[in-house]
């Protein structure tokens, strides 16, 4: 079950008071970088949601984030609503997609589920490709950055949009963090531990698979909004189910089912991504070599590291059993 | 309480439920006995809806559940344990419990708030884990506990449903028989308004909580009545030295 | 258009010659999968190193050297990677496997681009297959029917080996239930390993009879993943039957939606998959009753 331990609050509080800081100086290229940190934290805290804490591993939450992205541009260039009610419809529509799949995969577990999340992300990502309606191959472009110039605030400005970013990533992170306490959760935790279980108890299992990948859903929605207002710029490559397994490599290097793990992992990715893209075009080769290595040493990724050890130093209350067997 | 009427299934050629027809009344403890491959899980499994009859009907409280799911008649109040334990591994005792509870109260699907923090469930956790002597492991996980320990929390999930009914599938399978003893003891001290179905293969237990006996061979009942009757059956021996001789 | 019988003929040997094709792809994948639960998203890859090795060794062999040699080349690859990865790998659970194996693409498609270059290589159709052929009123390239040639025969071949050979019956076995295989006293590891070999050998023909036909990119191995694992997963995994039905499927569903219906050919296969595991989560013909 989903807690919130000192360890986690605490990297919660240096992760924000960091990010923060860091937004207040860093020059332009280094904003750029908080941002897109950021849009992919929010991805992952709507993967780690599903996957890490239901055991429902999606290789369609690109598809769910392109959804989201396209809608906003459609949205609010073609329909020409202002930004925040075309985010808002963009969030929704992911979000019903998401519900739809989730409804539609309840049944499969395993490698049937990955398999059928793949599929319907591929349908999405065909239909926005072939579709001249969204630009087919060469996207849309011109997505609008919210507009609050009325209370001062410039969102062209790259230091605003950061900053931005940053407190949709900790509204989402109290999303999803509220939905693992809430009775949705506590179900969603059953289901992966033990599924079968739990419809004999009385659970509508499909119907709590299927609200938990909503939820994911329009958080991985919002981070598409955000994803083309960052760049005002989406391409059907959004879609991709290699956005996917992207996402789930950085939860995996993060650490699956911390939801502060992901966090750590997504900060980590956009850096190494940076960093080795400026010496080797190869960059995806490294990276896959890391995946390689941290899934074959079994290690719960970055977070799951520092846990264990940090557990391992401070000795835990012991629980009082009674030694009845005895 | 609960009833079948001539409950048939088969496996392909092998008829493993032939025409079952019992009738529980409320607050009945009743106890299943036949020899391995008799068909009583078989028969569990038809009862909660996780296998579909050929033939024949189930009535649950009056209404017919034949064609329910599992979870909406576990909703209706029927329950069940498993023999292999089907519990909520990485998770502590209290949370097993609390998540049948909180499942039960309808909270399973809430966002709102936290189900294993509200009272209900708490009173809940509280009460199963005295009536299954689970109140010092509330906080200990499940892969952290002994097998018997275990083995009282498969049924003590099934019992934080409330159910009206709770179908038990050898509770102390695999448990010594000091603690199988113990068990026996909170069974009886369960509230006497629930009825009880149980499979079990100790007779001598067997006989030491039930109202009343159903035996199984083959999928048939063969035996269906007062324990004493069945204590002096020919029948009964019959067929559990038989199977006992051949395993 | 569509009253002609021509137009039938064509697309029919079309709807074939694509589903041959995946058929040779997708048996490796799915045996894999029904012996040892092992989910090989890096298959594709194997696929697009045997296109590369066939384009390469075409230039100094011919077209034949490298329809020989590139099969051993990514069997001998693939021999590296069971040693490796996969069979450490075999218990972890399919989210391991996916990741795992999901790396080895990022790796796979930067080696192909290192050694080979970001450019398509083009290679030609060898002089005996060249040429079109009339088959009831319509022309039809000598190759194409060779690839279903060769997908039938390769059926052939992998049906009188499973259903009439010892190491066939074990496969089978194995497939149905994992201790069995055990307990019959078969050396499972070896099996394994030689059913993960010729699969990979398989992937590896593929790629070198699809060199010709398609241009030899380094993404190619990502292109035919999805289709691949669509094939496996409509069909049932572990079954070759089910390889066999869910080729045709899809390469009937492709080849015709995309003349008949053009505005929705993409989405219609994905459809068609979402409605199989809706109504069948194991796919049409799975391994296992």
């Amino acid at each position: 079950m989903f807690t919130h331990t000192p360890l986690r609050l605490t990297t919660l509080a240096l992760l924000a008071a960091g990010s923060l800081s860091y937004a207040y100086i860093a020059g332009f290229f280094g904003l750029e970088i908080l941002a897109e940190i950021a849009i992919l934290a929010i991805l992952v805290i709507a993967l780690d949601l599903v996957a890490g804490f239901g055991g429902m591993v999606s290789l369609c939450h690109g598809a769910l984030l392109g959804v989201g992205a396209y809608a906003f541009t459609v949205a609010a260039t073609e329909a020409g609503l202002p930004a925040l009610p075309a985010m808002l419809l963009s969030v929704a529509l992911s979000s019903v997609l998401a519900f739809a799949i989730g409804a539609v995969c309840a049944r499969s577990t395993g490698i049937y589920f990955i398999m059928a999340t793949l599929a319907f992300g591929q349908m999405a990502y065909s239909f926005v490709f072939q579709s001249p309606l969204f630009g087919g191959d060469d996207g849309l472009s011109g997505a609008p950055r919210p507009d609050l110039t009325a209370i001062g605030i410039d969102f062209t400005d790259s230091r605003a949009f950061a900053v931005y970013t940053i407190l949709l990533v900790a509204l989402s992170y109290l999303i999803a963090s509220a939905t693992l306490r809430s009775g949705l959760g506590r179900s969603l935790v059953g289901i992966h531990h033990n599924e079968k279980r739990l419809r004999a108890l009385g659970l509508t299992v499909w119907r709590a698979k299927a609200t938990a990948f909503a939820i994911s859903g329009a958080l991985a929605g919002l981070a598409g909004c955000l994803a083309a207002q960052h760049t005002q710029y989406v391409s059907p490559g959004l879609l991709s189910w290699t956005v996917s397994g992207e996402a789930l490599v950085v939860v995996i290097l993060g650490g699956l089912g911390t939801l502060v793990g992901p966090l750590l992992g997504a900060i980590l990715f956009v850096v190494l991504k940076h960093e080795i893209s400026a010496i080797t075009p190869y960059w995806h080769a490294i990276v896959g070599l890391i995946l390689i290595a941290v899934v074959m040493s079994r290690a719960k990724g970055v977070f799951g590291f520092i846990e264990a050890r940090w557990e391992a130093r401070s000795p835990k209350p012991v629980v009082k059993e009674a030694k009845a067997d005895a | 309480m609960l009833e079948t009427r001539n409950l048939s299934k088969s496996f392909g050629p092998i008829q493993v439920t032939r025409d079952v027809s019992l009738k529980l009344e409320k607050g009945e403890r009743r106890v299943i006995l036949g020899p391995n491959g008799a068909g009583k899980t078989t028969l569990f499994n038809q009862l909660v809806g996780e296998l579909r009859p050929d033939r024949g009907s189930i009535h649950l409280d009056g209404a017919d559940v034949t064609g329910l799911r599992v979870a909406d008649r576990a909703r209706r109040g029927l329950s069940r344990s498993y023999q292999k334990n089907t519990l909520f591994d990485g998770l502590t005792i209290g949370e097993n419990l609390g998540l049948a509870a909180a499942v039960a109260l309808g909270k399973g699907q809430g966002l709102w708030s936290d189900p294993l923090q509200s009272a209900e469930v708490r009173e809940t956790v509280r009460e199963v884990a005295a009536q299954v002597d689970l109140a010092p492991y509330l906080g200990a996980r499940v892969d952290a506990v002994s097998y018997g320990i275990r083995r009282q929390l498969e049924v003590g999930i099934a019992l934080a449903t409330r159910p009206k009914v709770i179908l038990m599938d050898e509770p102390t399978s695999g448990v010594g028989p000091e603690m199988s003893k113990g068990f026996h003891r909170l069974l009886k001290g369960l509230p006497r308004d629930l009825t009880i179905l149980i499979i079990e293969h100790d007779m001598d237990l067997a006989f030491d909580v039930a109202d009343t006996i159903t035996v199984l061979n083959y999928g048939e009942v063969v035996f269906d009545g007062l324990p004493e009757a069945a204590r002096g059956s020919q029948l009964l021996k019959d067929i559990y030295l038989g199977a006992w001789e051949d395993a | 258009m569509t009253t002609d019988l021509g137009f039938w003929v064509l697309q029919t040997l079309n709807a074939l010659q694509l589903s041959m094709l995946l058929f040779l792809l997708s048996v490796g994948l799915t045996v894999i999968f029904g012996l040892m639960h092992f989910v090989n998203l890096a298959h594709g890859s194997l696929y697009a190193f045997g296109a590369y090795v066939a384009a390469t060794l075409a230039e100094t062999l011919g077209y034949w050297g490298g329809f020989v040699l590139a099969p051993l080349a990514v069997a001998a690859l693939g021999a590296v990677l069971y040693f490796t990865l996969i069979r450490s790998q075999r218990r972890a659970g399919p989210m391991a496997q996916v990741l795992v194996t999901f790396g080895l693409i990022f790796v796979a498609v930067d080696a192909t681009r290192l050694i080979w270059g970001d450019l398509p290589i083009g290679i030609a159709v060898p002089a005996l297959l060249d040429g079109q052929i009339a088959l009831l009123g319509v022309e039809y390239p000598v190759y194409r029917l060779f690839i279903i040639a060769l997908g039938l025969a390769v059926l052939a071949v992998l049906t009188l080996i499973l259903t009439r050979t010892q190491i066939g019956a074990m496969i089978r076995a194995g497939v149905d239930n994992d201790q069995m295989a055990a307990c019959l006293g078969i050396n499972v590891e070896r099996m394994f390993f030689l059913v993960f070999v010729v699969g990979c050998a398989l992937a590896g023909l593929a790629g070198a009879v699809a060199a010709p036909v398609l241009s030899v990119t380094p993404d190619m191995g990502l292109q035919i993943l999805i289709p691949t694992l669509i094939v496996i997963v409509i069909g049932g995994l572990g079954s070759l039957k089910g390889a066999v039905a869910g080729a045709l499927i899809f390469g009937f569903v492709q080849t015709f939606g995309a003349v008949l219906l053009p505005t929705l050919s993409s989405v219609l296969i994905y459809a068609l998959l979402a409605a199989v595991l809706v109504t069948r989560p194991e796919g049409l013909l799975p391994a296992k009753g």
